[in-house]
């Protein structure tokens, strides 16, 4: 279009505005601006995928299509055509993801294109801690890591320490074969969400191993008490898409949510009846609530199981139950003669915000099940399914891994950070023998590494991973769909070569062995048939399902004792997982930290949520920066007025905070964790999150908060 | 509710949708999932830390929260607002270069390379769903490689928004043409739609009675925001059950 024509065409349409006709005229000319094949869909292909960001294991699909990138080759910049992963999506065969996926999902790409995400190996070029590294080649990064793997072993195996993460997948399983080719202890998860406690109670209540599943969708009353499973917890879009399902799913029926939490989480927004819960007091709600259910009777058909849980409900005080959890005797009793009514209750047992005694907390509840007979029914508790118990086997646990950090002579890392969620490790990770990480980036314990070795991302390998929770047996798989980017190499095959080069050699196992594993166990006459066309079948629809869980309880109660909450003491504190940032992992995604916080609508940073009252004594107001002070450490952040929070209840999300961590995630805000110390769970011995006594003082009148909306109340005119 | 109108094809009569979305409040969780997905699907760019303390971030779609009430008896109203693509759109008989328009499927167009940047439109819009792109979008090599090519990148200048995924409208035609049959209900799902864990929204086509999202549009529980501005929008709220 030449420049008259163009005037001609923009003073008419012009007119047509003017004239206020512009509908049917303005599309009689616009196209000739924006001719109609202005938008031509690019070719595409998607390819199944296992989403890497956090335990819940959810199938995912990659969208895949042609791109170019520049790269040096011999000191001269050319371009080079590459396939390129462009966006992720759910995967609908698979029954945990059903084809959605969360904030944190999408955000997995910007981990794969991560600006920050290392080239290729590194080592350490100053201090531990300082995150000083120097590029090296394979082959000197592998004999480094090498020497110091022989000399470790050979010295004794049994200090040999790798910290991972929680998950049951092809890698927890090569990380098993590596350990025990080398002869030393297996893996520890490290990380505050590995849900010990959870695994922990169903295993005294229901006496099932792993993390039970929780049919949400079929229930008529669900109570939850300790899991915010709506924003994180153990699969954030599997419970989400039953709570769909559980509120308008089914013609006629709205189910009804309480929810039991010591802050006004994501679930708590969404419950029909939110039971603020003092820190700590989930053991006593829930021994509470037994009580009051057995004064109604139930558990009128009785078992082995129901009668051990009533003997233990019973010996319990409901006065003294409802004083240590903050919630009356009146308000106990009204939600166990709901939960006594109602057609299909079912109680969720769970530890977001990990406590002293949340073992015991989780068992309790999860014996509320039990009493209402919601074990392996329809609408009810789950056994976690039994397929490739190799994989669930190898699923690292706590296993007391600060003891054996602080006595190791190598320390391996793979994708945990334990530096970030228990800092007072740090020391140990200074004085350790040798460090060696397998982190795509260099995050806050990668600094204390002499050597990185940095791994593939997990859209670039392949994968098999059964799925934290889950309603049917299922896996999620991968085959490798798209080159890797940098210059990483899986740290499977990493591994085999350290092993083989230490005279102690193992094969590993990958995605095509793991399913044929998977389809000889499933035995003859399952209907899958020939081994090939199952690993064939599985790959291409990126995973595999097969039996609905069953199954009733086996287990005998065991409860603790429980013991009265610092209820009296004002202005205790509490970290917890952030929706956006998990327990720290997503920091370093700009997508994430751009994306207002549920509850302060905070980007860029994370506040410290004061309760009215705390705030109006100390005159803080939002923004203003707040120092917090425990026995065990200090931080100073913005402060976020929460008008939800619990008089004398300070909480902060983890997230940022991070020493080290990339570009975006560096040196920004505070690390809640700081405050905490060594708290852990008594019984399993998993990283706590409070409560601890603070002291907060107000440091400066400021803007040290930035919200994408400053306006909490929905005040007219402003209504939108 | 906006009523089709009958286009001539290529031999034979073919309704052209109208559409519009539902949102199911019960469900929705809150969860901005949908946020996420709309900026990678539409390269919505972040604005950075600087930019974002003076109000210039850019979510084609967001949550909007509010507090109800004091502890404890306190409760959050929260919805996804993006824009409601509306009939009576007040964005756009102000744009002095008719940069945006609405379609005959309804749509609230934005013309990019039209787009002078006068910003009237998105003081004019009650929902506040337009942005002004204030500097040219960055992407810190690699990231650059996130970006979908179906979708331009916007210069620095323009006022971008909401298309309810016009690209994937696109593509869903195009794949129909090809195959010789109509776009089925449903099949369209702009990336929030997509993505909605709880699947609470619904996207379709308004003027068929049939559709999913048609059905949900005249529950009992619908109603629109800000409808009594006249601003006629498409996408429709079912309310909270309590």
């Amino acid at each position: 279009m030449d420049r008259r024509n163009f005037f001609r065409v923009v003073g008419t349409a012009s007119g047509g505005a003017i004239t206020g006709a512009c509908g049917r005229k303005s599309e009689e000319i616009i196209p000739l601006l924006v001719p109609e094949e202005g938008i031509t869909p690019g070719v595409e292909s998607w390819h199944p995928a296992v989403c890497g960001e956090c335990a819940a294991g959810c199938g995912i699909l990659a969208r895949v299509m042609a791109s170019e990138r520049e790269i040096e080759v011999d000191g001269e910049r050319v371009r080079q055509r590459i396939a390129t992963v462009k966006k992720l999506e759910g995967n609908p065969n698979d029954p945990t993801s059903g084809g959605r996926l969360c904030a944190r999902g999408h955000a997995g790409l910007q981990a794969l294109y991560g600006p920050d995400r290392l080239r290729g190996p590194m080592r350490r070029a100053g201090p531990r801690g300082a995150g000083r590294f120097e590029a090296v080649s394979w082959e000197s990064a592998m004999q480094e890591a090498a020497e110091a793997l022989d000399s470790a072993v050979a010295e004794d195996a049994g200090r040999v320490v790798f910290l991972s993460r929680p998950r049951a997948d092809l890698r927890a399983a090569n990380i098993a074969k590596f350990l025990s080719a080398l002869g030393a202890p297996p893996a520890c998860a490290v990380g505050v969400r590995d849900f010990a406690a959870e695994v922990q109670g169903a295993e005294r209540a229901y006496g099932w191993r792993g993390i039970p599943a929780y049919a949400i969708r079929d229930a008529t009353l669900v109570l939850s008490i300790g899991a915010d499973f709506l924003s994180g917890w153990v699969s954030p879009v599997l419970y989400t898409r039953q709570f769909g399902h559980m509120r308008r799913g089914r013609p006629g029926v709205r189910g009804r949510l309480i929810h039991a939490e010591s802050r006004f989480s994501l679930t708590a927004w969404n419950a029909d009846r939110w039971l603020p819960v003092w820190p700590g007091g989930e053991l006593a709600l829930a021994l509470g609530l037994g009580r009051a259910l057995v004064d109604l009777g139930a558990g009128a058909s009785p078992t082995r199981a129901v009668e051990a849980a009533r003997a233990a409900f019973a010996e319990v005080d409901l006065d003294e139950a409802s004083a240590a959890c903050g919630m009356s005797a009146g308000t106990i009793r009204e939600v166990a003669t709901e939960l006594a009514a109602a057609s299909a209750p079912v109680v969720v047992a769970g530890a977001s915000i990990v406590r002293e005694h949340s073992a015991d907390a989780v068992a309790a509840a999860s014996a509320l099940n039990v009493l209402l007979g919601r074990v392996g029914v329809a609408g009810g508790v789950m056994p976690p399914p039994t397929v490739l118990a190799d994989l669930v086997e190898a699923r690292p646990s706590s296993n007391r891994w600060r003891e054996r950090l602080a006595n190791a002579n190598l320390v391996i890392i793979d994708g945990a950070n334990p530096a970030y969620s228990s800092p007072s490790c740090r020391e140990a990770l200074a004085n350790a023998g040798t460090v060696i990480s397998l982190s795509s980036f260099v995050d806050d314990t990668s600094a204390y590494a002499d050597v990185v070795l940095p791994d593939h991302d997990p859209l670039e390998r392949e994968a098999v991973a059964l799925p934290s929770a889950s309603l049917v047996e299922s896996v999620a798989c991968s085959a490798r769909f798209v080159a890797a980017l940098h210059d990483s190499r899986p740290a499977d095959s990493v591994l085999a070569d350290l092993a083989a080069s230490a005279g102690k050699p193992f094969e590993p196992l990958d995605a095509q062995g793991a399913l044929t594993r998977l389809h000889a166990t499933l035995g003859a006459g399952n209907g899958a048939g020939s081994s090939e066309g199952f690993v064939e079948s599985a790959l291409e629809q990126g995973c595999w399902q097969g039996r609905p869980a069953s199954g009733g309880t086996t287990g005998v109660i065991g409860l603790g004792a429980f013991e009265v909450a610092d209820s009296m003491v004002p202005a205790v504190f509490q970290a917890y997982e952030s929706l956006q940032f998990g327990t720290g992992g997503g920091a370093n995604r700009p997508w994430l930290q751009e994306l207002p916080d549920p509850t302060s609508s905070a980007m860029w940073g994370l506040p410290l949520e004061i309760d009215p009252v705390t705030a109006s004594e100390l005159a803080i107001e939002n923004g203003d920066i707040v120092r917090a002070r425990s026995d065990h450490g200090s931080l100073e952040a913005p402060a976020y007025v929460n008008p939800a929070a619990i008089p004398g209840v300070i909480s902060m999300a983890m997230g940022q905070g991070h020493s080290q961590y990339g570009r975006y995630a560096s040196g920004r805000g505070a690390n809640p964790m700081s405050l905490l110390g060594d708290m852990r769970d008594r019984r399993t011995g998993a990283t706590a999150m409070g409560p601890v006594r603070v002291h907060l003082e107000r440091l400066d009148k400021g803007k040290g908060l930035i919200q994408f909306s400053r306006q909490d109340r929905d005040v007219p005119p402003h209504r939108v | 509710m906006p009523e089709g109108s009958t286009e001539a094809g290529t031999g034979t009569q073919r309704r052209t949708p109208q559409w519009g979305m539902a949102i199911d409040l019960d469900r929705c969780t809150g969860c901005e999932a949908c946020v996420v997905a709309c900026a990678s699907e539409n390269n919505v760019p972040t604005a950075g830390e600087d930019q974002a303390a003076k109000g210039r971030t850019k979510h084609w779609i967001r949550i909007d929260r509010y507090y109800e009430g004091d502890f404890p008896n306190i409760r959050v109203r929260h919805r996804p607002v993006l824009c409601q693509q509306c009939d009576e759109a007040p964005c756009e008989p102000v744009c002095p270069v008719n940069a945006t328009y609405q379609n005959a499927e309804g749509l609230n167009v934005q013309i990019y390379n039209r787009c002078i940047g006068t910003r009237y439109c998105a003081i004019n819009c009650p929902y506040t769903v337009r942005f002004f792109n204030w500097y040219p979008p960055e992407w810190a090599e690699p990231l650059g490689l996130q970006l979908n090519p179906d979708v331009s990148v916007r210069p620095a200048g323009v006022v971008e928004k909401c298309t309810f995924c016009v690209q994937r409208i696109k593509r869903a035609k195009l794949n129909a043409t090809a195959e010789g049959r109509e776009v089925g209900d449903g099949e369209i799902q702009p990336a929030c739609v997509q993505s909605c864990p709880a699947e609470a929204m619904v996207f379709g086509d308004l003027s068929d009675p049939s559709s999913r999202v048609a059905r949900l549009a005249n529950s009992r529980r619908a109603q629109r925001l800000l409808e009594e501005l006249g601003t006629k929008p498409r996408v429709f709220y079912l309310e909270r059950a309590d």
